[in-house]
């Protein structure tokens, strides 16, 4: 490509690319959800192996975020690392399909687990790659409406596949998704992902001459921006990480606490209803992503946080205080505008914050170690709270908590939002 | 980048290839291993050693082949569970530890297995065994529900409401009782004392400290009774929901 092209001017081929690989990264990712324990249920293994992998697995994607996010931003080509752990996580997909024996599925869950923490820092390093800082947010809303689709579209599918087929045919489909995945990004042309902006270097620096030393500088990208202790020093980057645990430490109870009890409350159709819950969100995700983007770069970033924060102890007073299922299904509304604001306003926030740093990755692979974090613990205590005192106080307690993140928004975090010069 | 697409089609035809091809799946601790019949000669002491084979099995691999084809013919039939006869002394055989092989009609797995009800719905896979002091089998822990794996429940059921056989052979494993017996059931936790579900229409067992009804938080199941009226199952008071999956249920 030219040397004086724009930054932040890609070719339709590589932004259609894009939305593809988020559409098929979704989908590949969704096999690898809560179903694997129903596979190796099926697969005639005990809970306390299943427990032990799982486990496992959570710990690698818990600690591994914060060496994969430095090892993206280490890398020039985001491409190849987005190539491989798709690779790797196919390779996964089949490991878990035909592997029988303990190690064998432990290594192959493990796989996937590394390979996820390197994979999502690299598409979203990418994007702002190719658009820059301007237009990124309107570029994660589309994002995270194409992964929202895409991971309906493989639920469907794949409860479909396990229904009627096997439970074993899901991951083999599962690992067949890599391939238009790696098409998709195949589409998506090298030279327009501006390595410094990939990396979160400012648009003044990557688009003109000083662009041009700047690569020729830092060369294979190793190395380059502030280094990683100043990081950790950024005051912002904190407080959203300590939001982001706070929030989920309220959140990710929810989901399943609401699952039992609509096991055990619904007489006869409680998959549907559960299913319902999956899908409310998803569908609010894929419509309002996109909106969402356009707002957070016109109103700012913290009106959109304190949104999708406060709706988090709503839903938790819903789920507590009513009965009917219908109701409960209706709640994961709030699920919805949680999940739709945060999506694209947290990766946002980090984008700004770790802006001119050179450590996009590495900020991400941060805050996602705070995501991890709060959803364990949250497991942990919202199964402790309904095993002492019920449901319905578990989900008081994880309202108060999800009260205490929005406080924590209100008073701490600042709005990251730079004022276009 | 082209190659990276080509390496995924690659790899999809191999595990596919794996897939189909007769892989070896390894035997798992609890799946009864047909152990090769090692005493054709010596009055069978009728216990199946599925725990000592292992240790057994290399030896004996080369007179796997020997022993299954005539093993139909040799081994008398043994029901499986069986109080271990009084063996009189016998030497044991050459080869070591003898055992009894069984066909693959006669006994199958448990964990990981569907159970569904007379009328065909799905309850749930069963996931645990519950066995008492006594070597007994008391229950079987049922996990009912949910949908992709996200919102089910564990439910202790006892193993007499449980039938395994069909057209004589050990096949589909089905149960008496309602979904909305298993739904409402209290949940089994792992440290707490066990409710198990009774067979429909059984008196309660005489002897069953480990179903003694539990202080289970009672919270979950009663919220449940006024929202839920499904014809029988929510009768009992809610609070004692968990007290009457001692008794036995009212027949649907």
């Amino acid at each position: 490509m030219t040397p004086a092209r724009a930054a932040g001017a890609p070719s339709r081929s590589s932004l259609r690319g894009l939305d593809g690989l988020t559409f098929f990264v979704a989908n590949l990712q969704t096999g690898f959800g809560p179903f694997v324990s129903v596979y190796l249920t099926s697969e005639r293994w005990t809970q306390t192996d299943i427990g032990l992998v799982l486990t496992l697995g959570g710990l690698v994607s818990l600690f591994g975020q914060i060496p994969a996010g430095s090892a993206v931003d280490a890398v020039s080509s985001k491409r190849l690392v987005a190539a491989t752990s798709i690779v790797a996580i196919g390779f996964s997909a089949v490991g878990l399909a035909v592997g029988s024996l303990f190690p064998v599925i432990l290594f192959a869950w493990l796989l996937h687990s590394a390979a996820s923490c390197t994979l999502t820092p690299a598409i979203t390093a990418m994007s702002l790659g190719l658009v820059g800082h301007g237009r990124i947010a309107a570029r994660l809303g589309r994002n995270a409406s194409f992964a929202s689709v895409g991971s309906a579209i493989a639920a469907a599918g794949m409860g479909a596949c396990g229904t009627y087929i096997s439970n074993q045919a899901v991951f083999f489909v599962t690992a067949a998704l890599m391939v238009p995945a790696v098409y998709a990004l195949t589409r998506i042309r090298p030279a327009e992902i501006d390595p410094v902006l990939a990396r979160g270097g400012s648009e003044s620096e990557a688009g003109g001459a000083a662009g041009q030393e700047a690569r020729a500088r830092h060369g294979g990208g190793v190395g380059g921006g502030a280094p990683w202790w100043r990081l950790l020093g950024e005051r912002r980057l904190l407080v959203l990480a300590l939001c982001v645990v706070l929030f989920h430490l309220a959140n990710a109870a929810m989901l399943p606490l609401v699952g039992s009890l609509l096991t055990l409350r619904s007489s006869g159709s409680a998959a549907l209803l559960i299913a319902a819950c999956l899908i409310v969100p998803q569908v609010m995700v894929a419509t309002l992503s996109p909106s969402v983007g356009r707002w957070a770069q016109s109103w700012g970033r913290r009106p959109l946080l304190l949104l999708g924060f406060a709706a988090l102890p709503v839903r938790g007073l819903c789920f507590g205080l009513f009965h009917d299922p219908m109701l409960l299904v209706a709640a994961q509304v709030f699920d919805g505008i949680s999940a739709a604001a945060l999506g694209v306003v947290v990766p946002l926030a980090i984008a700004d914050i770790s802006r001119r740093s050179g450590r996009f990755a590495l900020a991400q692979g941060i805050v996602g170690t705070g995501l991890g974090l709060g959803a364990a613990v949250s497991t942990t205590i919202g199964g402790y709270l309904a095993d002492r005192f019920g449901s319905a106080t578990a989900f008081m307690g994880l309202s108060i908590l999800g009260f205490i993140a929005f406080v924590t928004v209100f008073a701490l975090m600042p709005e990251t939002r730079e004022t276009p010069r | 980048m082209r190659y990276l697409t080509g390496l995924a089609g690659v790899a999809t035809i191999i595990a596919v290839a794996s897939a189909v091809s007769p892989a070896a799946r390894a035997q798992t601790t609890d799946q009864p291993a047909a152990a090769p019949a090692t005493a054709p000669v010596a009055p069978s002491p009728a216990v199946a050693v599925p725990t000592e084979t292992p240790p057994q099995a290399p030896a004996a691999q080369s007179s796997v082949p020997a022993a299954q084809a005539p093993a139909p013919a040799a081994v008398a039939p043994v029901p499986p569970v069986v109080a271990p006869q009084v063996a009189a002394p016998v030497a044991p055989p050459p080869n070591g530890t003898p055992a009894t092989v069984m066909d693959i009609g006669e006994v199958d797995g448990v964990l990981g297995r569907n159970v569904r009800s007379t009328a065909g719905d799905d309850m749930g896979r069963i996931v645990d065994v519950m066995v008492g002091g006594n070597g007994q089998v008391h229950a079987a822990i049922i996990d009912f529900g949910g949908f992709l794996g996200v919102g089910s429940r564990k439910v202790a059921v006892d193993w007499r409401a449980l039938q395994f056989a069909s057209e004589g052979k050990v096949g589909r494993i089905t149960t008496g009782l309602s979904r909305n017996q298993i739904r409402l059931a209290p949940e089994y936790k792992n440290g707490e004392a066990v409710v198990v579900l009774n067979a429909p229409g059984a008196a309660p067992p005489a002897a069953a400290p480990a179903a003694a009804a539990a202080p289970a938080p009672a919270a979950s199941p009663a919220p449940a009774a006024p929202a839920a009226s499904p014809p029988g199952a929510a009768a009992p008071a809610p609070t004692a929901d968990d007290a009457s999956a001692q008794r036995p249920k009212p027949a649907p």
